[in-house]
């Protein structure tokens, strides 16, 4: 299953790069790129301190693109 | 999940790991030149020696799964992940060279150069999976 993520985006409005946004959440500049490029998808805890430090709730960042087709048929 | 996860469990791995390959390389080095210097080598001291080469190298494993259990949750899976092809990579050279000695093949080769083996596909499966600053 692919979840797909808006943290670029928000990230660039912000004007942080990836190593100042990876060590507000306490990770490696490596996991930030590999979330933001749908490498890698962040555990719930991750998940929930991306939210909290973007001031936005998990469904905003985070779009599932299964549910999104199932609701589209 | 703390504040600076990764960076602490880097500075620590690196703390101990620096030191451990220093240890490794002098006890190595001066180890067989000291014997060398020795005729006939006192078999007590070869073992000695031995020992003391091998206690640096578990030591290094120790750190390096210590780094994958406290760093951040995505350099863990890429860590693990190396683990685990380093495992599978070196497996596979000991059964492989295992059976073409078996079946006379191939002359013996010195078990000990398997444990390099390891680290070097550790580290290559590491640096393919995540890319240089998880490795």
């Amino acid at each position: 299953m692919l979840v797909k993520n808006i943290i670029r985006t928000l990230r660039a409005e912000r004007g942080w790069s990836q190593a100042a946004l990876a060590d507000q959440l306490g990770v490696s500049r490596q996991s930030v790129n590999a979330i933001e490029t749908g490498k890698y998808d962040p555990s719930l805890p991750l998940a929930f301190a991306i939210a909290r430090l973007f001031e936005k709730s998990i469904e905003e960042i985070f779009d599932d693109e299964t549910e999104a087709q199932l609701a589209a048929q | 999940m703390t504040q600076q996860t990764f960076k602490s469990a880097k500075r620590r791995y690196h703390r101990v790991f620096w030191p451990l390959m220093i240890v490794y390389a002098l006890v190595v080095i001066g180890g067989s030149f000291g014997l060398k210097q020795l005729d006939p080598e006192p078999q007590w001291l070869q073992a000695l020696l031995a020992l003391a080469c091998t206690a640096p190298v578990i030591g290094t494993l120790l750190v390096m799964m210590r780094y994958a259990e406290e760093t951040d949750e995505y350099t863990r899976m890429v860590q693990l992940r190396g683990f685990a092809w380093g495992g599978i990579l070196t497996v596979n050279a000991i059964f492989t060279v295992g059976f073409l000695q078996l079946f006379h093949v191939i002359d013996k080769i010195e078990i000990f150069w398997f444990g390099p083996l390891f680290f070097i596909a550790y580290g290559l499966s590491t640096f393919v999976i995540g890319g240089r600053q998880c490795s």
